[in-house]
């Protein structure tokens, strides 16, 4: 299943490590045996890499000396400088863990300074050192050397290269009557279908293929950021490669997913324990063999397809559908979990597969509605038959309505795109 | 033992309780009380997750609101975006 042959040298605090030059650090990392990536920000609890998809900000590291940079979406390369950040002395043996203890359930700040008043200042100050986020850089950037920004008009801009976002795009622009550009964050496109053991690179690429052959501009690494309604009638900003891009669109469509979602028992954010979607990326995408035990939670689609594939490519699963989790065991990396009824399972990596969240923050500040899901995870958007939010002109498709999985998410595209078309006509 | 809803400011599930025992019943009052949702995602986790537990108690939750840019992007790139190249 692996053909991962390590090319390349990096530097972790630095000591040396071998790695595949083009994989994300994180995974670089993990598959070279680093388990803490990151200490959480208050307790320093050990974090590793949860959704390898940007969103859950468990990967931070310092990277070539800027802090706070998601190593699930930073290439490896030969040379990098990586640093494990507010931890002291090293990521795995972190002294500052001991706030972990001394905390065991919580705090709460409104009330931790209140008295007697000179453990209070020593209190403050202690606080104060254990938290924050990583140094500054160690240069700044020349003001003359930034880019400036871009403008940009377009017919339809769809936000999200995913099943979704792919399937609107292309359906949209097919009879070559308008301009139809995708932004997407990640470095490729294909989105859910990347981590899907049914679909993976192959299905994606060739989605994003037929969308380009009608015409449609894919951009990657190209976040959309903010919706700015007081500027110029309104404009959707998009970091397109660190080039600030000022969007006006005479449709937008949203297409920008869902985001992984934990479980909640006890350590449920022990290294090791991963969103499923982020274990079928290791399976799917970056093809490393996954050694020992998966245990797999949740009852979904997604939950069955990864059970399967794993056990098929003969890796040791145990599928817990719907036991339900106590805690999971393990200091700095899970070692088991503790179900309901006093069963033990031991394993080396969680998968949990929760139903994850719309990502309704962009549409929402375009001015959609949204509703509280439980089938669809989170706060849904609200649209009617042709994808369309309350606001004219702003459509929304796929799982952002409500995670609906890959091929829903398709078939929905495929309508809204349709809709849009016809809008135009 | 924590059981952690919010991993980017270390929110703990018996956080948020207190909170709701405190008498605070929506997302953005849970927000402001625990620091839930502030951290470097902005809640894209512990927003959903921290509704349904409002949900669970009878409230209808709103989500808190959602504030640029909802992805972290470096000053640089912003310090120059008004000049048009
Ligand atoms: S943001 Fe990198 S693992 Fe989630």
């Amino acid at each position: 299943m692996s053909d991962r042959v390590p090319d390349c040298t990096v530097f972790l605090d630095g000591s040396a490590v071998r790695a595949v030059a083009g994989e994300p650090v994180a995974v670089g990392l993990w598959a070279a045996g680093v388990r803490v990536l990151s200490r959480s920000v208050k307790y320093h609890r050990p974090r590793a890499a949860f959704c390898l998809a940007g969103h859950c900000g468990a990967c931070l590291m310092r990277i070539d000396g800027q802090p706070n940079v998601k190593a699930c979406q930073t290439a490896l390369r030969e040379g990098q400088r990586i640093e494990h950040q507010n931890s002291w002395p090293a990521g795995e043996h972190d002294l500052l863990g001991a706030a972990d203890a001394v905390f065991p359930r919580g705090m709460d700040h409104h009330t931790m300074f209140t008295s007697p008043r000179a453990a209070n200042a020593l209190l403050r100050k202690m606080v104060h050192r254990l938290g924050g986020l990583g140094r500054l850089p160690e240069r700044g950037g020349e003001l003359a050397a930034l880019p400036s920004g871009r403008r940009r008009k377009v017919d339809v801009a769809v936000i999200g290269a995913g099943p979704a976002g792919l399937a609107a795009a292309l359906t949209c622009a097919q009879d070559g009557k308008r301009s139809v550009v995708v932004y997407d964050e990640q470095d490729r496109p294909g989105g859910s279908l990347l981590s899907h053991p049914r679909f993976g690179i192959a299905a994606a690429d060739a989605l994003a293929a037929e969308a380009r052959a009608v015409g449609v501009e894919l951009r990657c690494h190209a976040a959309a950021i903010a919706w700015y309604p007081e500027d110029d009638g309104g404009l959707l900003a998009i970091d397109d490669g660190g080039v600030l891009t000022k969007l006006t669109a005479r449709r937008y469509i949203y297409a920008t997913g869902s985001y992984d979602v934990n479980a909640l028992f006890e350590n449920n954010d022990r290294p090791g324990i991963w969103a499923a979607r982020a274990v079928g990326l290791l399976a799917t995408r970056y093809r490393v063999k996954l050694a020992g035990r998966t245990a797999i939670l949740g009852d979904g689609a997604y939950a069955h397809a990864l059970a399967e594939a794993l056990a098929s490519a003969g890796s040791n699963v145990e599928h817990l559908a719907s036991e339900r989790v106590l805690r999971a065991r393990g200091r700095l990396w899970v070692s088991g979990l503790d179900l309901e009824g006093g069963r033990r399972v031991r394993c080396d990596r969680v998968a949990v597969a929760a139903v994850p969240a719309p990502a309704s923050e962009l549409a929402r500040q375009h001015g959609a509605a949204v509703e509280l899901r439980a089938k669809g995870g989170g706060f849904a958007c609200l649209v009617d038959g042709r994808g369309a939010t309350r606001v004219d002109q702003v459509y929304a498709c796929g799982d952002v309505c409500g995670f609906v999985g890959v091929e829903a998410a398709r078939a929905h595209g495929h309508s809204v795109g349709r809709a849009v078309a016809e809008s135009l006509a | 033992m924590k059981t952690i809803v919010c991993r980017c400011e270390d929110v703990t599930l018996d956080d948020v309780r207190h909170a709701l025992a405190l008498g605070f019943r929506d997302l953005e009052e849970v927000k402001r009380y625990t620091g839930l949702g502030t951290g470097p995602c902005q809640g894209k986790e512990c927003m959903a997750l921290c509704g349904f537990i409002l949900a669970e108690r009878g409230c209808v939750p709103v989500p808190f609101t959602t504030r640029p840019p909802v992805a972290a992007v470096a000053l640089g790139t912003l310090a120059r975006g008004d000049e048009e190249g």
